[in-house]
């Protein structure tokens, strides 16, 4: 490994371009004339994420260039923790799992970047918006290539802060912050099992396993080494405790149910952030860990069974979702969750890889579909309504050309990326049996409903193609006046469609009024409005997306490139039973499964495309209107206002009623309040003492004295050393 | 006759000047520095300035250079090496620098024309150097005196005030006071034991024969007396907030952190070589521990001027300290680790504090009540966030020096079952809260009140006075192992 230190570049340039943002960005701007600044500063963003692309392609070079049992590389930059006989190094791991994600962060990183150069050139905070992207890029890349558990917790605390600070990018309206808010919240809960897990790793290796002379129990390369392994196959309780504790953590930053709720409202942030973070990079890092504890996980059938059929519902739960949206980028949002969903049936299926491959292809389209609606959006004056679309493909081709590329690729056309990447979880699903519990194939259950899922992915994905391209009908010159004050939010969409929150979450009275304070970016859509295409810099990352949502799928699974680049020699893992491969037996055995697959993807584009050819039908433009399936699929069959109802009304009332109110205002507060009021008396009294005389405080000096003198006195009195 | 011939046919032992070099550097700094004072005619202070920046920081250097030198002392052990006394003469240098960063500016605004400080402070460190890199008792007295003249003069500097010139008084009064009981404890010691260098009177303690037992213990107690007085000990701290209060806030950063330092350096040389009559004094100063952690906090909750309330807290931290030497000793480890990181740590946030303090003074009026901070964030962004940034350190929020300081102090005082100081030190932290909080509170309120107070403009001194305490303060978290694996060699 030649060129490993180049790794230092990859991890810090993103963390140094965050400095010059945040530090001479403002000033920047200032000195050219706006628009002119804003490039300038835009394209020092892109560029200090453009070079750590370059250098990681080195490296990826230099390390495929090995053998492929010795593609792993460990630099240490110094020792950062040490309590007693724990170490914890900063240390980054290079090896086929980091390469992948680092060239996938940074390479869609630029892309994403320079789109967003275009899109937020309106922006008046545009440095800030550049501040903070590109300290998510520092911390993601820390996420994946830390080499131990803690540097990964704070690549994963650190993307949660910067995902929290750009959802709430426009905080002046309250609906951002309460996302922000909820994104954060939610995200605890998935951290605490992340935390916990790191825990339970640490204290089982370090109870357990005898030798390690450096300490270094969180680092990868200990936690994997043979005698770790050893350490977790005896001990399978704790290992599925470990495993499970993990997945929670996984959940949470990965979107899955119960815990996927912030995700949707998270598309309050712009458009890019939501390509970047919400679709491609930051969403994925819950496959990345479970692809990195792929040896624990494989051990506990039990967890592999739980995180494929959380998965699989995950799956379904949000295509289904994803029907009864009006919003473009909520359509995209529940999208998203729902191919997570898929990715984490792929990993308790066995098929690690087949994650990874999915991370890999959803993030080429799905980064593509954000964007290509973030022009959309653009082109059509910051409307997210697919209500008010229809036609576009007149007014913007090139965004249309490759929306439609993006299409094909997610509905799972043969040839596209997305099929591959879709063909090879399903083969897992049915063929692997690691997810096996009591002699339930809980995998081939989890297939199945994967089978439907491809299903309605097609037939979403085309509904929202159709609304937005095609039907005919130009629907925008129509926009009722009483829907004027949609416009008056044009970046509120996160609670849309479910009513009004009434959830106070935590603002009082008066902030509310504050942050009702008129919309900054109020922006009009009316009859003889003309959309536009978007600029070069919007496109061009589109078309190169384009490219890749069509190629990359083929080009990856060709010769099973990624799957031997990712898992070399199979799994060596131990007794599970792990061959990846086509199923052999039962009912989806040899190109039945491929059939199958084909024939839900040609049948959901085909009934999206009967039902809405000519646009939005007249029934689902109104709530009242609609077919009562899709309300209470608009609404998340009531799961979101559900939990919202418990976790902060229910929640909230114990906390008022009990905590507050009993706890802590007359117990808590009455005992510090006792002693904040006894503490003062007594300074008041003492201060009484403090006379400023010298000859008082002499006087105290000889009471000192004199009284330590004569205790000393009395205690050698008492041992007889003075007669 | 014999005797005579010996002496001189002797070969005068080898000297070697490393052992000195920080202070001699100090000392010729100050001669320099006064030379200059001679020569320039106008009132240009810059060229003192910087010869005592460079001074001091060639003078640091040569401290710090010597850390992982091995233990050794000249001069007939008047002057010794060890990695704690490397150390603390390496801090005591960096404080005098810091210092000097920010008292052009301040001694400008206040227009106080006395040029003399500058050498005046570079003797008073050289003193303080003396008395934490020596084993000898007289020598220990030597800096003492050389520190406590020093500031008795610097403290009535501001010679038009009278505030200036009451707390001049009553230091050196008080001062001397406990300087005769320093003195008396010394005369007692040499008179028991024959000696006036801690290693020899170490073994007497443990040797010695009972006949000599009062002595030794009244001798003892009597030593800790004195240097109670200058570390600022309930109940000989009742000077702290007045003189605090009444000098220039220059020379009270400068007690707050010097003096402090070489106090606690010189008394916990003492209470390890007394360590073997510990049974004596150790009930007593374990009360002097709690009454020095606990009455100066709740004097703080009552006071209005923001410059006596970090006067009381310098006094509460010289406890905590205390209660660290305590621990060290009891325990036997005589581990200089803790009781030095708290050292440096509390002094960098105290002359923080009082380098953004000193910002209050224009032209010639200072007022340092609580009102008189506000609005500070609004003038001052920098000055006011690294005040927060000091006081968090002084309350112990993670991840600053103080926090992790309090932290080793509480590990080793239960460690050395020593828990009653270690509560006592937690309940403490808590009521300080307050008073700390008031101060932040007070810099960080923006009201119409606020906009008529004034303060002085940010000079650099000042602004790199602030980044250096501020830097300092959170690195403490990198600098705690290399310390402790430097200090338990």
């Amino acid at each position: 490994m030649g060129n490993a230190s180049l790794i230092w570049g990859v991890l810090f340039l993103p963390l140094i371009g965050f400095l010059v943002q945040a530090c001479f960005g403002g000033s920047i701007v200032k000195s050219g004339n706006d628009s002119a600044g804003k490039r300038v500063s835009g394209i020092l963003a892109v560029l200090f994420i453009a070079v750590p692309f370059i250098l990681g392609l080195i490296i990826t070079k230099d390390l495929a260039s090995l053998p492929a049992d010795a593609r792993f590389h460990v630099v240490t930059l110094f020792d950062w923790i040490k309590i007693q006989s724990l170490t914890i190094p900063f240390e980054v791991r290079i090896d086929t799992l980091s390469m992948t994600m680092v060239l996938i962060v940074t390479g869609l990183g630029s892309l994403i970047h320079l789109f967003a150069t275009g899109y937020m050139a309106e922006e008046k905070e545009y440095t800030r918006f550049f501040t903070y992207l590109n300290l998510f890029i520092a911390f993601m890349l820390m996420l994946v290539l830390g080499n131990n558990l803690a540097l990964l917790f704070i690549g994963w605390e650190g993307v949660g802060l910067c995902s929290y600070l750009l959802i709430g990018f426009w905080y002046k309206d309250l609906n951002n912050a309460r996302a922000a808010n909820k994104a954060f919240i939610v995200n605890r809960i998935g951290d605490w099992g992340l935390t916990l897990g790191m825990f339970a790793i640490a204290t089982l290796l370090m109870t357990q396993l005898q030798v390690v002379p450096d300490g270094r129990f969180l680092s990868y390369d200990v936690i994997f080494s043979p005698a770790s392994l050893a350490v977790f196959q005896a001990n399978p309780g704790a290992t599925t405790a470990i495993a499970l504790l993990l997945f929670v953590g996984a959940m949470g930053k990965s979107a899955q149910f119960p815990l996927y709720i912030w995700l949707p409202d998270a598309m309050a942030g712009p458009t890019p952030v939501s390509a970047l973070i919400h679709a491609a990079t930051m969403v994925t890092s819950g496959i990345v860990l479970l692809n990195r504890f792929a040896s624990i996980f494989a051990m506990s059938p039990i967890a592999s069974a739980v995180v494929a059929c959380i998965g699989g519902f995950t799956a379904l739960f949000a295509a289904l979702i994803a029907f009864g949206q009006r919003d473009i980028k909520k359509v995209l949002a529940y999208s998203t969750v729902s191919q997570l969903g898929y990715m984490f049936l792929a990993c308790g299926s066995g098929a690690y890889w087949a994650g990874m491959f999915h991370v890999t292809t959803h993030a080429f389209f799905k980064a593509l579909l954000f964007l290509g609606s973030g022009a959309v959006i653009h082109a059509m004056n910051h409307e997210q309504d697919m209500r008010w679309y229809g036609n576009l493909r007149k007014y913007i081709p090139i965004t249309t050309v490759c929306m439609i590329v993006a299409w094909l690729a997610i509905s799972g056309v043969p040839g596209l990326s997305g099929f591959f990447s879709k063909e090879a979880i399903l083969g897992a699903a049915f063929g692997n049996e690691l997810a096996v519990v009591n002699g339930f194939h809980y995998g081939a259950l989890a297939g199945w409903v994967a089978l439907a899922v491809a299903g309605l992915t097609a037939a979403y994905m085309t509904r929202m193609t159709m609304l937005t391209f095609f039907g005919g009908k130009e629907q925008w010159r129509d926009i009722p006046v009483e829907a004027e004050h949609h416009h008056e939010h044009a970046h509120e969409h996160a609670h849309e469609d479910h009513g009004p929150d009434t959830h106070e979450f935590f603002y009082t009275d008066a902030e509310l009024a504050e942050r009702a304070a008129p919309e900054e970016h109020h922006h009009h859509l009316d009859a003889d409005y003309t959309p536009h295409e978007v600029s070069p810099s919007m496109w061009v990352p589109l078309a190169i997306l384009a490219v890749l949502s069509a190629v990359g799928g083929f080009v990856l699974h060709n010769g099973h490139l990624l799957q031997h680049w990712l898992f070399p020699n199979g799994v060596p893992l131990l007794d599970a039973k792990l061959v990846p491969g086509e199923p052999e037996h039962g009912i989806m055995a040899g190109h039945n499964l491929m059939y199958a697959s084909i024939a839900m993807a040609v049948g959901g584009m085909l009934l999206g495309y009967i039902v809405y050819r000519k646009g939005m039908p007249q029934r689902e433009k109104n709530t009242e209107t609609m077919l009562p399936a899709q309300v209470a699929a608009g609404n998340q069959f009531g799961y979101d206002n559900m939990m919202v109802d418990a976790a902060v009304d229910g929640g909230g009332s114990i906390a008022d009623k009990f905590f507050f109110k009993f706890f802590d205002a007359k117990l808590i507060d009455g005992i510090v309040n006792g002693v904040g009021v006894f503490a003062r008396g007594a300074g008041g009294l003492l201060k009484n003492i403090q006379t400023g005389y010298v000859r008082s405080y002499a006087l105290m000096m000889l009471i000192g004295v004199v009284v330590i003198v004569a205790y000393v006195t009395s205690v050698l009195v008492h041992v007889g050393g003075v007669k | 006759m014999d005797k005579v011939n010996d002496l001189y046919n002797m070969t005068p032992p080898g000297i070697d000047w490393m052992i000195i070099m920080p202070v001699l550097v100090a000392c010729v700094t100050g001669l320099v520095a006064f030379l200059w004072m001679s020569l320039q005619k106008e009132r240009d202070t810059t060229p003192m300035v910087l010869t005592t920046l460079v001074g001091m920081a060639v003078s640091a250097y040569t401290a710090f250079a010597q850390i992982n030198f091995s233990n050794a002392s000249t001069f007939a052990n008047m002057a010794m090496r060890d990695s704690m006394s490397s150390i603390l003469q390496f801090s005591l240098a960096v404080i005098c620098f810091i210092v000097v960063l920010f008292s052009d500016a301040y001694l400008k605004q206040k227009q106080i024309a006395f040029r003399e400080f500058y050498p005046l402070t570079v003797w008073a460190t050289a003193g303080a150097m003396i008395m934490v890199s020596t084993q000898n008792l007289l020598m220990m007295f030597i800096g003492l005196e050389v520190l406590s003249i020093s500031l008795y003069v610097m403290a009535g500097m501001s010679r038009y005030e009278q505030k200036s010139e009451e707390s001049a008084m009553k230091y050196f009064l008080l001062g001397a006071f406990a300087s005769a009981f320093f003195l008396y404890g010394i005369a007692f010691i040499y008179g028991a034991t024959g000696s006036t260098n801690l290693d020899q009177i170490a073994v007497a303690y443990a040797t010695g024969n009972r006949e000599m037992l009062g002595l030794l213990v009244f001798g003892t107690i009597l030593m800790l007396i004195g240097l109670s007085f200058k570390a600022a000990f309930v109940p000989f701290h009742q000077w702290t907030p007045d003189v605090y209060q009444g000098a220039p806030t220059n020379v009270t950063a400068f007690m707050a952190a010097a003096s402090k330092v070489a106090a606690i350096g010189a008394l916990f040389r003492v209470l390890i070589a007394a360590a073997p009559l510990q049974s004596y004094w150790m009930p007593a100063m374990f009360w002097i521990a709690i009454l020095t952690m606990t009455i100066p906090n709740l004097l703080a909750l009552v006071q209005k001027d923001v410059k006596r309330v970090l006067g009381f807290s310098s006094i509460a931290n010289a406890g905590y300290v205390l209660v660290a030497i305590l621990a060290a000793v009891k325990s036997g480890s005589n581990n200089y680790a803790t009781v030095c990181i708290y050292l440096v740590g509390y002094s960098l946030m105290t002359l923080g504090s009082f380098a953004v303090i000193s910002l209050t003074a224009k032209q010639g009026k200072e007022g340092t009540s609580f009102e008189d901070l506000n609005g500070l964030w609004k003038r001052s962004p920098l000055a006011a966030g690294t005040l927060v940034i000091f006081l968090a350190s002084l309350i112990g929020i993670p991840p600053t020096g103080g926090f992790f300081g309090k932290l080793l102090i509480f590990q080793d005082a239960v460690g050395a079952h020593l828990t009653p100081l270690a509560i006592v030190l937690a309940v403490n932290s808590v009521i300080s809260v307050y008073y700390y909080l008031r101060i932040a509170l007070a810099a960080m309120v923006v009201d119409d009140e606020g906009e008529k107070t004034v303060s002085a403009p940010m000079t650099p001194g000042l602004q790199s006075a602030c980044i250096i305490c501020a830097t300092g303060v959170i690195a403490m978290l990198f600098l705690i192992s290399p310390l402790q694996s430097v200090l338990h060699r």
